[in-house]
């Protein structure tokens, strides 16, 4: 048995405990998920549940070794695989055969053991006859197959994951949660931390952590019948409820109370538009790795796609397909191989190549891309590289070549006049739901993960793009951050912006849009009929 | 999704020379590099490349493909060329004429034998940097990794920290592509922000990667801490670990090698 006992955590340095009074136990065979919100402690649990650290007050016990007793060590780490989220932060070799082997090679195992063990982990997990592949070839999927194979040779009697399916597509996402089971019925204990709630009606027991402390243990149904709870602990938000962000933002429409309304109240008239709108537009639009000796290797294939000012489009497809390749062609980032992607402003006048800056791009994980010393000056990185800013000496002038058309052209809405930096740093934070006061001074590395990923945004919508494109914009997040960035998303429309989101998540984003679309074999298309995402 | 980054030039195919330990290989190597600098007059050199020529067909590593690895090295050819062919000199004693050179402008001159031992220097250095290729060609980097490791293994003796060294290098082997298509990743989402990077003067230039490399940094700083506990909690512990691939070598197969080295040292030294 994996037992807590009364178990509190603190870093050190940090003026709240990250958990406090843990208590709880799992048996070997129990599937039992844990839910909490970001920053509510799961993986503080998940790393003391594996010796990785050992707890402030109280104990941790598997079957009768304590964490803290050195002795023991490795056999508690052996009795208890811990999966993490990303496959990358848990791979240590160039071969998949020695990275199965890394774990019994560290137990002292003999050679033919360890080459047992190899063998019928990998195929638990369906990778056999990838031995020899370099594991950076493999698929997110794969690699993450890869690292639950890696645990399974060191033979645990406990598995404690971490969100281990947040970077895969539904398809790996379906096939992992598949060998979760398999693991489950062979008499693995097994506890699932997450933020999703899709996992919860499997459980045989719900364990829920906010703010540290265990405030949830016992049946699945009963809790997820409970609207005011799950808000409670910031396991779900009811969209209705939510203030709005942009203040200047007209009253939206009261929605139904359903939690995933079958399509957005298209029905709220934008404001009245007397010029032109913009439209981004991808003309037969081709992407192709030249090969000397095959035929080229095409990734986009004669695609078109009109994206209408003020319009919301979703474009869906499975890992690996081309939807980021995509995105920066549309960014004007990779030069395409053939067609073009150009912006026609509405009037008579021949449309523009987009240039980079010319439509705002927030990529996957956009945290990763903060690099200033101060939250205000990341925001005005790309207004500045674009000339964007009211001049205020000689440094800013000659900036601004690449958007000179921009600048002065009288039929763009958004750009009345340049504001100064603080002005539209100041903007850019409320646009996001961040105190201007408060942040503006910090560093970005001090924020949290949610606070990043807003900030990260901000300095993309500080750039005044008529076209807002958005990399699986909910990655990550929590029930609070992705209704964040719903709400974003509706406040930017409503200010004519066009938004393109591109994620694999239909289940988050189907029915929402203005249009659907996947991405196949270098084309879109509709999505079909079926409407997949109403389960 | 970028595509990942090209790395070592290992060719995979299955052919005596690929099924070939690696260590031996290593020793092979040496000993054909040695023999290659005793040999001093054409014939020897010849033998030497007739038998790399063969090596190349027994590895079946395409001989254009081979070709395009030198280009590289054209200009130090060149240059050796040269720099043996021709001569500048002032002294009148050393004139090319006297030494039997024709004279082109004043006392810069073409030197016929010097010439002749320029080309001889030519085919050494392109036949050395082949058979070091060749063993690339029919090697993995994880192959050429292990044997640099094994050999690195009786330095235990010394307390050297053999096993750590050894995941080290597996780890830079695994890092080294995924850090450069993060690169890429940051770099284009801060092009996408207006960043140019092939503007401006040197410092400008320089500066414009700071919005690069913090991120960057900042992400395998991160990265590092992560994989070290992912590590630890799989119970390494850098010491009392078994190999699964425990390379073991048969001793006829080590004599042989042994013995073809030392020929090729021989060879070198009578030609």
């Amino acid at each position: 048995m994996l037992k807590f006992d009364d178990v509190s955590f603190a870093y050190p340095g940090a003026a709240q405990p990250a958990l406090a009074g843990v208590s709880l136990t799992l048996q070997p065979g129990r599937y039992k998920v844990l839910l909490g919100a970001n920053g509510s402690g799961k993986s503080t649990l998940a790393s003391l549940a594996n010796g990785l650290l050992l707890p402030s007050s109280g104990h941790v016990e598997v079957d009768g070794m304590d964490s803290g007793a050195a002795d023991t060590l490795h056999k508690l780490r052996s009795a208890v695989g811990l999966v993490a989220q990303d496959p990358d932060d848990q791979l240590v070799s160039t071969l998949v055969l020695d990275e199965v082997a890394f774990g019994p090679e560290n137990l002292g195992l003999p050679p033919a053991e360890i080459a047992k063990r190899v063998e019928t982990a990998l195929r638990s997990v369906r990778l056999q006859g990838l031995e020899r592949r370099d594991p950076n070839t493999l698929s997110g999927g794969q690699k993450q197959r890869l690292v639950l194979a890696a645990i399974l040779a060191m033979q645990p009697r406990y598995l404690v994951l971490d969100e281990p399916t947040a970077m895969l597509d539904a398809e790996a996402c379906a096939e992992f949660t598949a060998l979760i089971a398999e693991q489950r019925h062979q008499g693995s204990g097994i506890l699932h931390i997450t933020h999703d709630l899709h996992f919860a009606t499997d459980a045989d027991e719900l364990l829920v952590l906010a703010a540290g402390r265990l405030v949830y243990a016992g049946e699945p149904a009963a809790l997820l019948a409970d609207a005011e709870a799950l808000g409670r602990w910031g396991l779900a938000v009811a969209e209705v409820a939510e203030g709005d962000i942009a203040a200047a933002a007209p009253a939206a429409a009261p929605l139904p109370p359903q939690p995933r309304p079958p399509s957005r109240p298209a029905a709220a008239p934008l404001p009245p538009q007397p010029r032109p709108s913009p439209a981004l537009r991808l003309d037969n639009l081709s992407y192709y790795y030249p090969s000397v000796t095959a035929a080229p290797d095409y990734v986009i294939k004669g695609l078109s796609l009109v994206v209408k000012a003020g319009s919301y489009t979703l474009i869906t497809g499975s890992s690996g397909v081309g939807k980021s390749t995509l995105l920066r062609l549309a960014a004007g980032l990779l030069k395409p191989s053939a067609g073009s992607v150009s912006i026609a402003d509405g009037t008579s006048q021949a449309p523009t190549a987009v240039v980079p800056g010319a439509v705002g791009l927030v990529f996957q994980s956009p945290e990763d891309q903060l690099f200033a010393a101060t939250v205000a000056e990341d925001i005005a990185f790309g207004p500045r590289n674009l000339g964007l800013l009211a001049v205020s000496g000689k440094k800013a002038r000659g900036r601004g070549r690449r958007r000179k058309t921009a600048d002065n052209d009288p039929v763009d809405p958004r750009l009345p006049t340049p504001l100064s930096e603080a002005e539209l740093v100041a903007e850019a934070l409320q646009q996001v739901g961040l105190d201007a006061r408060a942040f503006m001074e910090r560093s970005p590395f001090t924020l949290s993960g949610g606070e990043m990923r807003r900030l990260a945004i901000a300095g993309v919508l500080a750039m005044r793009p008529r076209f807002l494109l958005l990399d699986e914009p909910t990655a990550g997040l929590d029930a609070q951050g992705r209704a964040f960035i719903h709400r974003l998303i509706a406040a930017e429309l409503r200010q004519g912006v066009a938004v393109v989101v591109v994620s694999h998540d239909l289940l988050e984003f189907g029915g929402r849009a203005d249009q659907h679309l996947q991405l196949v074999a270098g084309r879109l298309r509709p999505l079909e009929e079926g409407r997949p995402w109403q389960l | 999704m970028a595509a990942v980054m090209p790395f070592g030039n290992y060719i995979d195919a299955d052919t005596p020379l690929h099924r070939l330990d690696t260590r031996l290989k290593l020793l092979l190597l040496v000993g054909y590099v040695t023999g290659l600098f005793l040999v001093d007059h054409w014939l020897g050199l010849a033998l030497f490349c007739a038998l790399l020529l063969a090596a190349y067909l027994t590895a079946r590593v395409p001989l254009a493909f081979a070709l395009r690895g030198l280009v590289p090295l054209a200009v130090i050819l060149v240059f050796v060329l040269l720099a043996n062919g021709f001569s500048f000199s002032l002294d009148p004693l050393a004139l090319p004429s006297a030494q039997s050179g024709v004279s082109l402008i004043g006392s810069f001159g073409l030197l016929p034998l010097g010439l002749l031992r320029g080309c001889f220097l030519v085919v050494r250095i392109v036949a050395l940097f082949s058979a070091a290729s060749l063993l690339t060609y029919t090697s993995s980097l994880v192959q050429l990794s292990d044997a640099l490791v094994s050999l690195l293994r009786p330095l235990a003796v010394l307390r050297l920290p053999t096993e750590d060294i050894a995941m080290m290098f597996s780890i830079a082997l695994r890092f080294i592509p995924l850090t450069a298509s993060e690169a890429e990743r940051i770099m284009v989402a801060q092009q996408a922000r207006g960043a140019v990077f092939d503007r401006g003067g040197p410092l400008r230039r320089a500066r414009a990667w700071l919005p690069v490399l913090v991120p960057l940094f900042v992400k395998l700083f991160r990265r590092a801490d992560r994989l070290a506990a992912a590590m630890e909690a799989r119970c390494y512990a850098g010491k009392g670990r078994t190999h699964l691939r425990a390379q073991t070598l048969r001793a006829s197969r080590v004599l042989l090698a042994l013995l073809s080295a030392a020929a090729l040292v021989v060879l070198g030294v009578w030609l």
